[in-house]
């Protein structure tokens, strides 16, 4: 016994850190969109970080609990409440039997929420993972997002965590309107002149309508202008990868992104901007700034030292 | 062509050994990831190859990316060439054209041959599998023989039935869930091309040969109850064998 979906939002589906080693067979990883705020919502909640965890999309689940357990809500303000009672987010929190947690729609900070159980989420793992696929029908509750009835066991439920009461952060604020990506050229910046790879830093885009778990595409006043085509033989793509396909128009690769494609990739958002991105919602501005792979990667060794050294002040 | 080192964000680097679709330049890419696969470069996460490049993914915090392209440097500069065209084949059955294969009158039409010979064209020669991608074991395979001369439909399908064997030039590929597509469809196979509840859940391998085996719809409906039953058997040679 864990949890009963009575109301599942809009889009929330079982994330865990995702599907990784099936790239080379074509299997996208999925996983969460906002990495940052998924390791910290289990962190929170005293599981191992890559454990499962509901992501919610604009408007929250409402959830009817079976049994007691200890949760932790990071990521988009959806008003969490417990019952009608507003309850705290970035803190572990215990939640009784026959309580219900409601999360709404998001107050404009931040657009994805994740909710972290201890102990984790009874589902089988599929390919090594229980990240849902929804394109492909895999992982997760069935291959799909959540629907009203739904029933997800958990694993090992608790009660109690070392340092219960300093299991807490400041929330997140998330961009608000526009926001800047720092991104690494490659690995085709060179189908590029100089000139147009310029104006691509120069001038910002605007995130369209057309952004879901796979990508985000940008809409740009004027359009990229290849040298060639627009077209390369297929190679792979990572999380961030910047495509731009013949029409100019860039389309940042996400978390349900394709293993490998055939567009022209001009950067990649650097890994630790990404919540920036999938936090974000259509209309805003987006503008990219020009970092080396050192600092890129000096980044994303400091963010893993963060959580290395949250995780060991709470559970010690 | 000396390697490139493509860096693709701060955790993957593509390492592009050639830059043509060919069997040579991708049994480099295989050669390389069968080296690093057999004696791994620690930090190392994953690997993807596709036609003439090997994308690496890696943890920086165990291999910054000058260190793992030097690595990387040192093992093409010693690693053993793959030569031979061998390997394994595997028959996949191929029921060609009506409801499987809308396409199938028209492909003979476009190069101008009937159907029985289009069919021969298309079943006779082996394909070599250089890559899978775009979906759960989505095959990109080409035979080096009798290349068809018509590239893709003018308007694509918003979605065609997994299991479908689309078409164009040397190409043929293995299609297993339902996607869009702009390619012509010939046929349809009974076999699962992947399945989820299996421990490997794909029919066909990168590197694999695929040898396409004409059925009729008699032998079609009798293959797919064995697949539903789980008694099939993909049969499979070494190639150059038969």
């Amino acid at each position: 016994m864990g949890i009963v979906i009575e109301n599942p939002g809009i889009l929330t589906t079982v994330q865990d850190e995702g599907r990784f080693g099936y790239q080379q067979f074509g299997v996208s990883p999925a996983g969460p969109m906002d990495t940052k705020s998924f390791y910290i919502a289990n962190i929170l909640a005293g599981n191992d970080r890559s454990e499962g965890a509901l992501e919610m999309t604009f408007q929250g689940a409402m959830i009817r609990f079976e049994k007691d357990n200890i949760i932790a809500i990071t990521g988009a303000d959806m008003s969490p409440n417990i019952d009608g009672t507003p309850v705290p987010m970035y803190q572990a929190v215990l939640i009784h039997a026959g309580s219900v947690l409601t999360l709404g729609m998001t107050n404009g900070n931040g657009c994805r929420a994740y909710v972290a159980f201890a102990g984790g989420l009874a589902i089988a793992k599929v390919m090594g993972s229980k990240a849902t696929l929804m394109r492909n029908e895999l992982g997760g509750m069935d291959g799909r997002k959540l629907e009203k009835g739904d029933k997800i066991g958990f694993a090992a439920p608790k009660t109690n965590l070392p340092n219960m009461e300093t299991r807490k952060l400041v929330p997140e604020t998330f961009p608000k309107k526009e926001l800047t990506l720092r991104v690494v050229r490659g690995p085709q910046d060179y189908e590029f002149t100089e000139e147009e790879c310029r104006k691509f830093f120069w001038y910002g885009a605007k995130i369209s309508n057309e952004f879901d778990r796979m990508g985000c595409r940008l809409e740009r006043e004027e359009p990229l202008h290849h040298i060639g085509d627009g077209n390369i033989i297929t190679d792979g793509i990572s999380f961030g990868s910047i495509q731009v396909p013949p029409n100019g128009q860039p389309i940042i690769m996400l978390a349900d992104r394709q293993s490998t494609g055939g567009y022209t990739k001009i950067g990649s958002v650097i890994s630790v901007d990404l919540p920036l991105l999938t936090q974000s919602m259509a209309g805003y501005k987006v503008r990219f700034v020009e970092v080396s792979i050192k600092l890129a990667q000096d980044l994303y060794i400091r963010r893993l030292n963060e959580l290395d050294n949250l995780e060991r002040k709470l559970n010690q | 062509m000396d390697a490139k080192f493509l860096i693709s964000g701060d955790t993957a680097v593509s390492v592009q050994l050639g830059d043509e679709i060919s069997l040579e330049v991708n049994q480099k890419v295989r050669g390389l990831m069968v080296n690093l696969t057999k004696d791994p470069i620690n930090g190392i996460t994953e690997m993807v190859p596709t036609y003439a490049s090997l994308m690496v993914h890696y943890r920086p915090q165990v291999i910054r990316f000058g260190e793992l392209k030097q690595e990387i440097e040192k093992r093409l500069g010693s690693m053993e060439k793959i030569t031979d065209c061998g390997g394994i084949v595997k028959e996949i059955p191929i029921c060609y054209g009506g409801e499987l294969g809308p396409d199938l009158e028209d492909c003979a039409r476009f190069e101008n041959v009937s159907v029985q010979e289009f069919i021969r064209m298309h079943s006779a020669h082996e394909y070599y599998t250089y890559m899978l991608g775009f979906a759960p074991g989505h095959a990109y395979a080409a035979r080096f023989e009798e290349p068809f001369h018509f590239k893709r439909r003018e308007s694509p399908r918003v979605k065609i039935a997994g299991q479908s064997i689309v078409v164009q030039l040397n190409l043929s590929n293995l299609i297993p869930f339902p996607q869009p597509c702009g390619w012509n469809i010939v046929g349809g196979t009974p076999l699962t091309i992947c399945d989820y509840s299996k421990e490997d859940p794909f029919l066909v391998h990168a590197g694999e040969w695929i040898k396409y085996v004409p059925i009729n719809q008699r032998e079609y409906d009798k293959i797919k109850e064995d697949v539903r039953k789980g008694t099939y058997r993909v049969k499979t040679y070494e190639k150059g064998v038969k």
